[in-house]
């Protein structure tokens, strides 16, 4: 596994993402996933490449706390994800970290406007209506805000998804194959939407693909 | 936002599902609360017509017919039983109060009885209109066959034999509406009462007339009752003097209620067969909604391993599960409630125009308390069920499975 970017970060005091020696392996497996250190000063984004089956998902899984390794630390906000207990995690996790999906999903019995109220709301945020509004026009959503998820386009879901992720200020945003079979046009529109809110949030954006249109977007990058 | 909105946007976003389930537990439901309503009023209904009546004296034969016919006038009498006894029964040391009653004639269907005043203060009942009676063919009518016949005090009409509607076998003397009693609910509603002596007359009349017109000799009539309803003075006499009139005469004497709960506990039989019936939907109603909450968990685990994602706990989750559980289950409790007022209410208005009210009588608290419990253990059962794969749900695996 290549660890260009370990040497990089290597100085970086403070991070807000960081990992240590991380190791897991599934129960039914005998392949053992090693991963490689990272560490994310605040507002700093990483694309993390690799091939299908080399443990993407699982080490963005990892970083959200989703997984537990078998060996090492994560560390968000110079908090042990590991540390936490289960009930503490899902809070966590909740409050500090956005998760985009591969496939678009949202809660298919909400609208679009009762999906963000609710990912609010388990965030134990403020639900700010005006604030769902102001989001859902900068991602091109009012229209739709009131329609159930089923009803939406490939594209609107995305927007969606996007929107779940960021809407209560996350510190740092996983997003796991966002551009995959998205054309290039919209593979661009996603990657920048990401990046637009990833900054407009003062969030780390981490994104784990095997898309290699987006490297151009990056600074930071490490394959797996 | 909160969970209960949740709860109620996931219900509504399955709408079949949501119906089934509801329809086919408030059918069980209503059918249980309606049976327990039933029996409830059936057995109420028997225990008021009782009254204060604790033996009841008439002509050897079945004991039950004699207290259906005595007491609650659905029968044909067992015989008659000379006047003379009514004396010595009252002067017996145990008897408060001895009414002596004869029936044999109806008006239309409604039993004409013969008694003394005495009869009223079995059943409280009091004078809404007129008078009592105070001499031989005048009559009092109880509250439902005033409503029914339209009857109203001066009126008059002819009695006719037998206690089945006839116009062939009609008594030559009229009759004098004097009074009409106020409604008690029991059994006396549905009476015309008059004083022994006008039955005496009535048929010493017809005795006379049939003798000198065929016979042409004279006939010494002797005064007869049907039964004779005994009150008396201390409960220790119940199990003591029906023995004693049992085995030094020619009457029997029989305690109406054990007779009527015997009845009772007959009749209980299919009141029991359709209280199971009503179990085993419960039973199939529980399993439907163990059935919809577990497909709800397991079709929408991508949704709930998001919401974990979102920051919401095992609890919470766990929390909207159990609120769409008890929201199908109250719907239920609701709707099945007012199936089965609304549905016996129409039942009991084509059984008894005037009374449906009356003959429905509200289930005990208990009653209601036992059924709630029943369905919430059931609920309970079947949100555990439902739950335990939230419980065991690994957030990761599902979230990859979708890709």
């Amino acid at each position: 596994m290549a660890n260009s970017y370990i040497k990089k970060t290597a100085f970086i005091k403070f991070e807000m993402v960081q990992t240590d020696n991380l190791t897991f392996r599934y129960k039914s497996r005998e392949q053992i996933f090693n991963f490689p250190n990272i560490n994310l000063k605040k507002q700093e984004s990483l694309l993390i490449l690799g091939k299908s089956g080399i443990g993407k998902t699982t080490f963005l899984h990892l970083l959200a706390g989703l997984l537990k390794p078998a060996k090492g630390k994560v560390l968000i906000d110079t908090v042990d994800l590991n540390s936490l207990q289960n009930n503490k995690l899902d809070k966590f996790r909740g409050k500090k970290i956005g998760l985009v999906f591969q496939k678009k999903r949202a809660i298919e019995s909400l609208t679009v406007f009762e999906n963000l109220q609710a990912r609010l709301f388990f965030s134990k945020k403020e639900i700010n209506n005006k604030k769902i509004e102001a989001l859902l026009t900068q991602l091109d959503l009012s229209e739709i805000k009131k329609s159930k998820p089923n009803k939406l386009s490939e594209g609107q879901l995305q927007r969606l998804s996007i929107a779940l992720a960021v809407i209560h200020d996350p510190q740092v945003i996983l997003a796991d194959e966002p551009t995959a079979s998205l054309d290039d046009e919209n593979c661009k529109n996603v990657i920048r939407l990401l990046k637009n809110q990833a900054e407009q949030t003062n969030a780390n954006l981490i994104v784990i693909t095997h898309d290699h249109r987006i490297n151009s977007y990056f600074k930071n990058s490490i394959t797996l | 936002m909160n969970i209960w909105s949740i709860s109620i946007q996931n219900i509504k976003s399955k709408p079949l599902y949501t119906f089934l389930s509801t329809f086919s537990l408030s059918l069980s439901i209503g059918l249980l609360i309606g049976i327990q309503q039933l029996k409830t009023s059936f057995k109420t209904q028997i225990e008021s017509n009782l009254g204060e009546i604790d033996i009841v004296i008439g002509a050897k034969g079945s004991p039950l017919q004699l207290v259906l016919a005595s007491v609650l006038h659905l029968d044909n009498p067992t015989g008659n039983i000379s006047y003379n006894e009514v004396e010595r029964i009252n002067s017996h040391p145990m008897v408060q109060l001895a009414v002596p009653i004869s029936y044999g004639d109806n008006y239309k269907g409604f039993r004409i009885v013969e008694t003394t005043p005495e009869y009223k203060t079995f059943y409280n009942a009091e004078m809404a209109s007129g008078r009592p009676v105070e001499k031989s063919m005048e009559v009092v009518l109880g509250s439902t066959v005033a409503q029914q016949l339209h009857l109203k005090i001066g009126d008059t009409f002819y009695s006719a034999h037998g206690l089945i509607e006839n116009s062939i076998d009609v008594h030559t003397d009229e009759l004098t509406v004097v009074g009409i009693l106020k409604p008690t609910q029991k059994v006396i509603d549905r009476l015309l009462l008059t004083n022994l002596e006008s039955i005496w007359d009535a048929h010493n009349h017809e005795v006379d007339n049939h003798t000198i017109h065929e016979h042409n000799h004279e006939h010494n009539y002797e005064k007869e009752i049907t039964s004779l309803l005994v009150n008396l003075k201390s409960p220790r006499g119940l199990l003591t003097f029906p023995r004693i009139v049992n085995k030094n005469t020619n009457l029997q004497a029989v305690l109406p209620k054990y007779e009527l709960n015997k009845l009772y506990e007959y009749t209980s039989v299919g009141f029991k067969t359709v209280s199971w019936i009503a179990y085993l939907i419960l039973l199939i109603s529980g399993i439907t909604i163990f059935a919809s909450l577990y497909k709800m968990v397991n079709e929408r685990a991508f949704d709930l391993a998001i919401l974990r994602t979102y920051g919401a706990s095992n609890f919470q989750l766990i929390k909207m599960v159990v609120y769409e559980g008890l929201i199908v289950v109250f719907s239920a409790f609701l709707l099945g409630g007012i199936f089965i007022k609304i549905g016996l209410y129409i039942t009991v208005s084509f059984m008894q125009p005037s009374s449906q009210q009356s003959i429905l009588k509200e289930i005990p608290f208990q009653e209601m308390l036992y059924i709630g419990f029943l369905i919430l253990t059931m609920l309970i059962l079947a949100i555990s069920l439902a739950i335990y794969q939230i419980i065991k749900m690994n957030i990761s695996t599902i979230l990859s499975n979708e890709k």
